[in-house]
C-alpha cells in the first residue's frame, strides 16, 4: 500500500488516536472524564451509524434507546444490587429487546414514515421517562448510582475503553460482512434487495437489535461513570446530537463515526465557559459539515476501502 | 348535571379545534413544501415562534392596533420564508430537475440542515431573550370572556378561529384561482411537466416557502396573544405536532393534514381532563405511531404500488 | 410429458377500471428460452411484476415447480429460485461489483446477522465462490473491485445479470437485457443466453430486439393490449396473421 496516498485519509484517524491518547496522557479528572464521555458517545454513535448510516434509515429518536439501557443499568444497581456485568449485559438486553419490537411494529415504514416513527417511539419513551414516577424517578432522576467497580476515574476509563473497545470490534466486523454488504444494498434499493432473496423487513429487525445492543450498554456505561442520570439527558436534542455525530463523520463510516463523537464531544466542552452554547454549537458544525463536507470527514467509501485493504478482505469478507 | 357535562365537553371541543385550527395552518405548511420539492422543513415550528415574538416587539416599540401586528407578522413571514428557502435549501439544491429534486441525498441533507438551523435559531433566541416567557401588554391579551349562550369563551380562540378560517379560505383562492397556486399545484403534480410548461420552479419553491411561513408566523402570533405565552422553546411542540399531522394525513394530502390536525387538537383538549399535563404529550406521538403501524403511508397516503 | 416450471392460470391484473392483463394462460418448460413480445404497453412489465411478487394479481394464479406463487412476498419467491433484472436497470451504484452482485448470492444463502457474528467460514465461502462464479459466467470477473457507478452501460447491464445468477436460479426473467446495447453487445448477450440455457437455466425475457428474440429463443409469446395473442416457435408465431397485424405491422418479420 502506498504510505503517501493513503496520508490524507488516515490524517483524520491519527487525529482522533492523538487526541484521546492527549487525553488519557494529561492526567487529570477532567481529562479523564472528558475521555470517558468520548468513548460512550463514540459507541454511541456507532451504534446510530449501523442504522442511518449502514441501512440508511434515519432515526430521530436514537436517545430514547441510550436511555432505556441507561435507566436498566441504574435501577438494577440501585434497587437489586446487581454487579456491573449484569447490568451492562441486562442494559444491551432489555434495550435490543424493546428495540427489535420497535424495528418489527414498523417494518413497513421507508424513509421519512420511519425516521417520524422514531421520533415517535423517542418521545413516547421521554415522556414516560419524565412522568412515571414511581418507576423511574421523574424529573429528579437517579442519583447515587453504584461505579464500575473502578476507585479512580482513570480506572473507570480502562473498564469503559475496554467494553466500548469491544463493542466498537463487533461492530466493525458486522458493517464489513456480508450482512453488513446486505444492509448496504438495503439503503441503495429497498425493492431490488428483496428481489434479490433478502427480506428487508428481516435486514431492519437485526440491525437494529445490534444497534439498540449496543446503545443500551453505551447507557449503562454513562449512569456508572457518571453517578447520575436524569430524563433530560436523553431528550430529542440528544437524538440530534448523535445524528449529527453520524452525519459529520460520514453516513455509513465507523471511523466517521468515532470521529464525529470526538469533535461533537470535545468542541463544545473547549466551549465549556460559555455553557449554554453547546447546542448552538453544535447544530452549527452539522450545518456546516453537510454543506461542506456532505461526504461528512471520514466518509463511507474510504472507510471500507482502508480496513479492505489493511485486513485483505476481498469484497466483503 | 348532564347539562353541565354537555357545555363543558362543547367548550373542550372549541379549545381543540382552536389548538387543531393552530395545528392545521402550521402543517398546511409542512405539506405544501413535501409537495412541491419532496423535503421535510424542520425549522417551520421557529417560524412560528418568531411570529410571536416579533409579535411581541411589534407592540412592544410601536403598539399599534392588533390588526397592524398581524400585517406585520405576514411581512415578516414573507421574509423569513424566503431566508429560510435561501438558506437551509438552495444550498444543497444544484439542479432543478427532477431526478435532482426528489433524490434520497437531497432529502436526508435538507432534514438535516433545517433542523440544524431550527436549533440554532431557538438557542439564540433563547440565549438572547432568556428562557422565561414574556410579558405581553394586557390591553392584547385576548383573554376577554364572551359569553355565548352557555358557552363561557375568551376572545382568542375565536379570533384564533376567526383568523384562522380567513387564512385557510385566502389559502384556497390563492391555490386555486392564482397563478402562482397553479404553478405550486403544478410543480407538486408534474415537476418535469411543469417544467415543459415554462414554469419557473426557482419561483415555486420561494413562494411555497413564503406561503407556509406566514401561516405559520401568523399562528405563532395568535397562539402568543392568546396564551400569554411567549418562550424560545414554544416551536418545538406545535411544529413536531404539525408534523405528526402531515404525515397522519399521507404526506402531500392537505386536507389529510388539516383533519389530522384538527382531530390531534381534539383528543389533546379532552385528554387533558382525564390525564395529567405531563403524559397528554404522549397523546400526539402515540396516536402518530399508531397511526403509521395501521397505515404504512399515513391515513390518506396511496397505496404500496410501485416499481 | 415433463411438469411446467412455471404456470399462468387466468391471470388478470386491473388496475382501478383499466385492464393492463386480462386471462393469461401460460405455460414454460423446463430449460426453455422463451421470449416474451408485444408493443409498448401490452403488459410485459405487469407480467413479470406479477411473476415476481412486486404485484399481486386481480385474478388468477401463479403455480412455480407446482406450488402457488401468486400473492408471495418478493422475497419468498426469488428464494423459491425466480430471479430477475429490471426494466431500468437497479444496481446498487455506491458500492463495487464483486459488492453488487454477492447480494444475489447473500440472498440465496439468507445470509443474517448470526452468521456475521457467529457464523463458521463455510456459509461465507461459498457465497464468495457463487459470486465468483456469476462474474465469470458474465465475464466481469476483472472487473470486480470497480465502483458499479464507474462501468459502462453495458457491463452494468451484464452485472446484473449476474447478481440474478448469483441467486442460483431455476428460472431467469429478463426484463429488456438488450435495452441500449449496441449490435456487438447484443451478440455478446445472445451468446451469453445461449451458454447460460444449455447449462441448464430456464430464461424468459422480454424484448423489442426481435433479431435477438427470434434467433434465440424456443418459443415465444406474444402480448398485446393485455391479451395473449400467439404463443409458440419463432416461424410460427412470424407467420401468425394477428400478430403481423397488431405488432408487426403489414409488413413480414425477418
Amino acid at each position: 500500500m502506498n504510505v503517501y496516498k493513503a496520508w490524507p485519509r488516515l490524517v483524520p484517524l491519527l487525529a482522533l488516536l492523538a487526541i484521546y491518547a492527549g487525553l488519557v496522557a494529561a492526567g487529570s479528572g477532567y481529562a479523564y472524564r472528558v475521555a470517558t464521555t468520548v468513548a460512550i458517545m463514540g459507541l454511541l454513535a456507532a451504534s446510530a451509524n449501523l442504522i442511518t448510516g449502514v441501512a440508511g434509515l434515519m432515526t430521530l429518536g436514537h436517545a430514547a434507546f441510550y436511555g432505556i439501557g441507561a435507566y436498566t443499568a441504574a435501577l438494577a444497581s440501585s434497587d437489586w444490587g446487581a454487579p456491573p456485568v449484569v447490568t451492562l449485559l441486562l442494559a444491551g438486553l432489555v434495550t435490543s429487546l424493546v428495540g427489535l419490537l420497535v424495528a418489527w411494529l414498523t417494518r413497513k415504514l421507508v424513509s421519512v414514515h420511519f425516521a417520524v416513527a422514531t421520533l415517535g417511539v423517542g418521545q413516547v419513551i421521554y415522556v414516560t421517562m419524565l412522568n412515571w414516577v414511581d418507576f423511574t424517578r421523574g424529573p429528579m432522576g437517579i442519583t447515587d448510582i453504584p461505579g464500575l467497580g473502578a476507585h479512580s476515574d482513570a480506572g473507570n476509563l480502562a473498564i469503559v475503553t475496554a467494553v466500548c473497545a469491544v463493542l466498537l470490534w463487533g461492530l466493525s466486523r458486522i458493517i464489513h460482512s456480508y450482512f453488513g454488504n446486505a444492509l448496504r444494498a438495503l439503503r441503495e434499493d429497498e425493492r431490488c434487495v428483496a428481489a434479490m432473496g433478502l427480506s428487508p423487513a428481516r435486514l431492519k429487525i437485526q440491525a437494529m437489535g445490534l444497534s439498540c445492543f449496543c446503545a443500551g450498554v453505551a447507557g449503562a456505561l454513562w449512569a456508572h461513570s457518571t453517578r447520575y442520570i436524569s430524563p433530560a439527558d436523553f431528550r430529542f436534542t440528544e437524538s440530534i446530537s448523535i445524528l449529527a455525530m453520524v452525519v459529520v463523520g460520514g453516513l455509513g463510516s465507523l471511523p466517521g463515526a468515532l470521529l464525529g463523537a470526538l469533535i461533537l464531544t470535545l468542541f463544545p466542552e473547549l466551549l465549556r465557559s460559555l455553557g449554554d452554547y453547546r447546542m448552538m454549537a453544535i447544530s452549527g458544525i452539522m450545518f456546516a459539515s453537510i454543506l461542506f463536507l456532505p461526504r461528512g470527514l471520514f466518509g463511507e467509501a474510504s472507510a471500507l476501502r482502508l480496513l479492505k485493504r489493511h485486513f485483505n478482505w476481498q469484497g466483503a469478507q | 348535571m348532564f347539562d353541565f357535562l354537555d357545555i363543558f365537553f362543547v367548550q373542550q371541543l372549541i379549545n381543540g379545534l382552536a389548538q387543531g385550527l393552530v395545528y392545521a395552518l402550521m402543517a398546511i405548511g409542512f405539506t405544501l413544501i413535501f409537495g412541491v420539492l419532496n423535503v421535510v422543513n424542520f425549522a417551520h415550528g421557529e417560524v412560528y415562534m418568531l411570529g410571536a415574538f416579533v409579535g411581541l416587539l411589534v407592540i412592544q416599540v410601536w403598539a399599534p392596533p392588533l390588526v397592524a401586528v398581524i400585517l406585520v407578522v405576514v411581512v415578516v413571514g414573507l421574509l423569513l420564508g424566503v431566508g429560510l428557502e435561501r438558506v437551509a435549501f438552495r444550498p444543497f439544491r444544484r439542479f432543478n430537475d427532477e431526478a435532482s429534486l426528489k433524490s434520497k441525498a437531497l432529502r436526508e441533507a435538507t432534514l438535516l440542515s433545517s433542523l440544524a438551523i431550527s436549533i440554532f435559531v431557538r438557542e439564540l433566541t433563547q440565549t438572547y431573550f432568556g428562557s422565561e416567557m414574556q410579558a405581553i401588554p394586557q390591553r392584547y391579551l385576548l383573554m376577554t370572556p364572551i359569553k355565548i349562550g352557555a358557552l363561557n369563551l375568551v376572545s382568542g380562540q375565536l379570533v384564533i378561529l376567526g383568523v384562522g378560517l380567513l387564512m385557510f379560505l385566502v389559502l384556497q383562492y390563492t391555490l386555486f384561482h392564482t397563478r402562482v397556486g397553479l404553478s405550486i399545484r403544478a410543480v407538486a403534480n408534474n415537476l418535469s411537466g411543469a417544467t415543459h410548461v415554462g414554469i419557473n420552479v426557482g419561483q415555486t419553491i420561494i413562494a411555497t416557502f413564503v406561503i407556509g411561513s406566514i401561516l405559520g408566523a401568523v399562528s405563532g402570533a395568535l397562539v402568543g396573544l392568546y396564551t400569554g405565552n411567549i418562550y424560545a422553546q414554544m416551536g418545538f411542540a406545535p411544529g413536531i405536532k404539525a408534523f405528526v399531522a402531515m404525515v397522519m394525513g399521507g404526506l402531500s394530502s392537505i386536507p389529510g393534514a388539516v383533519i389530522s390536525a384538527l382531530v390531534l387538537g381534539v383528543s389533546e383538549s379532552i385528554a387533558t381532563q382525564f390525564i395529567s399535563q405531563g403524559w397528554s404529550d404522549l397523546i400526539s406521538y402515540g396516536l402518530l405511531v399508531l397511526t403509521l403501524l395501521v397505515f404504512p403511508r399515513g391515513l390518506f397516503g396511496g397505496s404500496d404500488e410501485r416499481v | 410429458m415433463t411438469q411446467p416450471l412455471l404456470q399462468l392460470n387466468h391471470l388478470s391484473r386491473h388496475f382501478g377500471g383499466i385492464a393492463a392483463l386480462h386471462d393469461i394462460s401460460a405455460r414454460v418448460y423446463p430449460g426453455e428460452l422463451m421470449g416474451l413480445i408485444g408493443p409498448n404497453g401490452a403488459g410485459k412489465t405487469t407480467l413479470f411484476n406479477l411473476i415476481t411478487g412486486f404485484s399481486a394479481p386481480s385474478a388468477g394464479t401463479i403455480q412455480f415447480r407446482d406450488q402457488l406463487i401468486n400473492g408471495l412476498a418478493a422475497e419468498q419467491i426469488a428464494q423459491r429460485g425466480v430471479a430477475r433484472t429490471f426494466q431500468n436497470l437497479r444496481v446498487f451504484p455506491n458500492m463495487s461489483v464483486f459488492d453488487n452482485v454477492s447480494v444475489g448470492a447473500i440472498g440465496r444463502s439468507a445470509y443474517g446477522l448470526c452468521d456475521a457474528l457467529w457464523g463458521r467460514a463455510a456459509k461465507r465461502d461459498r457465497i464468495s465462490a457463487a459470486t465468483w462464479r456469476a462474474l465469470e459466467a458474465v465475464g466481469l470477473d476483472q472487473d470486480a473491485h470497480a465502483m458499479a457507478a464507474n462501468l459502462s452501460y453495458g457491463k452494468r447491464k451484464a452485472m446484473e445479470i449476474a447478481r440474478a445468477l448469483a441467486l442460483e436460479p431455476a428460472l431467469l426473467i429478463l426484463d429488456e437485457p438488450a435495452a441500449g446495447l449496441n449490435d456487438s453487445e447484443t451478440a455478446e448477450l445472445a451468446a451469453l443466453l445461449r451458454r447460460l440455457n444449455a447449462d441448464g437455466l430456464t430464461i424468459l425475457l422480454v424484448e423489442h430486439d426481435l433479431n435477438l428474440v427470434m434467433g434465440i429463443c424456443s418459443r415465444i409469446l406474444v402480448l398485446a393490449l393485455g391479451t395473449l395473442i400467439a404463443d409458440g416457435s419463432p416461424t410460427q408465431v412470424s407467420n401468425d396473421p394477428r400478430v403481423l397485424e397488431s405488432y408487426l405491422g403489414v409488413e413480414s418479420a425477418a
